[in-house]
């Protein structure tokens, strides 16, 4: 919800809450490319982020007078979360991948294997953000969910326990492991970090 | 240093998400441990490689559309103001209707119009209907004197002569319905009574689908 004041943002809560239809219009069209980007790295496919995202949304509307406590864009997040999470399991698309599976101390601090372009100074650059996205794609979708929170929506670990519906522990577990892997999968590649 | 390389706690400790004294055990151990601090700036650079990720943009409109289109509300106090209006040119045309119908004599005053109408119709009427004319002769004058019979049946007897037998009549009748033009459909009380019902059925329509929850 960036840039918006608060009392605007409350007021358009407020009035979406007595059933304005375009005050909550206006707030669901702040979080669309949000929710959208989230969904689709979930999900993995665009037209089903798509569903995912309109279906959130029209259930968020439905729901809205329910809605307290949370952060508004956290309750939406909340409502898409679990509704491509849903649309994973349904699809079953990857059986062979739970979707938390139990802890695993393997994934741990690998060390470069082998001299290779320095990844490092291709932050931004396509290939190594290729790298990671292929990473992301790998994980377990639960891990995956709460590395995205943290680290591209930038949801306090707090907010990602409600969304995701887990204790604050499973939390910095899942993002700590989801941190680890996507580095190890650069490290494959040849990155040394940051200071090469 | 307190703790031993605290790996599992460097993700929230980069995140500030550890509580102040297991902060402060890292912040320790950091300053102690170049192991740690280069794995600490894995994970930073791991963070903002991910923050850098393409932002995917939707192919179409995801958010639903809950309120009704803009001209909805325009339209529906269109169509209330139109029902409104149909239902006093209603009211009117029936009156002037009415006041035709008292300057004419009473009620045979629009009945024989009417069947004269009529007779006129049945005399312009194509012979479609009979598959066989006859070449020539009394035949299609026959017909189109029957109707006008017909028609003429239709008066009331005192008011209007009834036509003459044979084509004589025919002809009269004929001249008495292009020497009166016909009303004006304007006039006509069921056409603003049917564009009333019609343009107040909309509005209402309209009005529910306005007020109609999603």
């Amino acid at each position: 919800m960036s840039g918006a004041p608060d009392s605007e943002l409350h007021l358009l809560i407020d009035r979406a809450r007595t059933g304005d239809t375009r005050a909550f219009e206006d707030l669901a069209r702040r979080e669309e490319r949000a929710l959208y980007r989230h969904a689709l790295r979930i999900v993995g496919t665009a037209s089903d982020a798509e569903d995912v995202v309109q279906d959130a949304l029209f259930s968020a509307w439905r729901s809205i007078a329910s809605f307290q406590g949370l952060s508004f864009r956290a309750w939406l997040f909340r409502i898409a979360t679990n509704r491509a999470l849903d649309h994973l399991r349904s699809r079953k698309r990857r059986p062979e991948l739970p979707l938390d599976p139990p802890d695993d101390d393997d994934i741990t601090w690998a060390e470069p294997v082998a001299p290779g372009p320095d990844l490092t100074q291709l932050a931004g650059d396509r290939e190594a953000l290729a790298v990671v996205e292929t990473a992301l794609g790998e994980l377990p979708a639960e891990q995956r969910t709460a590395l995205l929170l943290r680290d591209v929506e930038g949801f306090p670990y707090e907010d990602i326990a409600v969304i995701t519906s887990v204790e604050i522990g499973t939390v910095k577990s899942r993002i700590h492991r989801g941190r680890l892997a996507v580095r190890n999968a650069l490290i494959a590649r040849g990155w040394r970090g940051p200071d090469g | 240093m307190t703790l031993q390389h605290p790996h599992a706690e460097l993700s929230a400790y980069l995140d500030g998400a550890l509580a102040p004294a297991a902060q402060a055990a890292v912040e320790g151990h950091l300053a102690a441990c170049a192991l740690c601090r280069a794995h600490l700036a894995q994970l930073r650079a791991t963070t903002a490689f991910l923050r850098a990720l393409p932002d995917p943009v939707p192919a179409r409109q995801l958010v639903p559309r809950l309120a009704p289109p803009v001209w909805l509300a325009p339209l529906r106090t269109l169509m209330t103001l139109a029902s409104g209006t149909a239902v006093f040119l209603f009211i009117a045309s029936s009156l002037m209707t009415n006041i035709t119908f008292l300057a004419g004599g009473g009620p045979t005053g629009m009945s024989a119009q009417e069947a004269s109408r009529d007779a006129v119709t049945a005399l312009q009427a194509p012979t479609a209907a009979q598959p066989t004319p006859s070449a020539a002769g009394p035949a299609p004058a026959g017909t189109a004197e029957a109707a006008a019979l017909d028609a003429a049946k239709r008066q009331d007897a005192s008011a209007s002569p009834p036509a003459a037998p044979g084509a004589a009549g025919s002809q009269d009748t004929a001249q008495l319905g292009s020497s009166e033009p016909r009303p004006s459909p304007l006039l006509n009380p069921w056409l603003w009574l049917t564009l009333a019902v019609i343009s107040g059925a909309t509005a209402i329509a309209l009005q529910r689908r306005l007020r109609a929850p999603v």
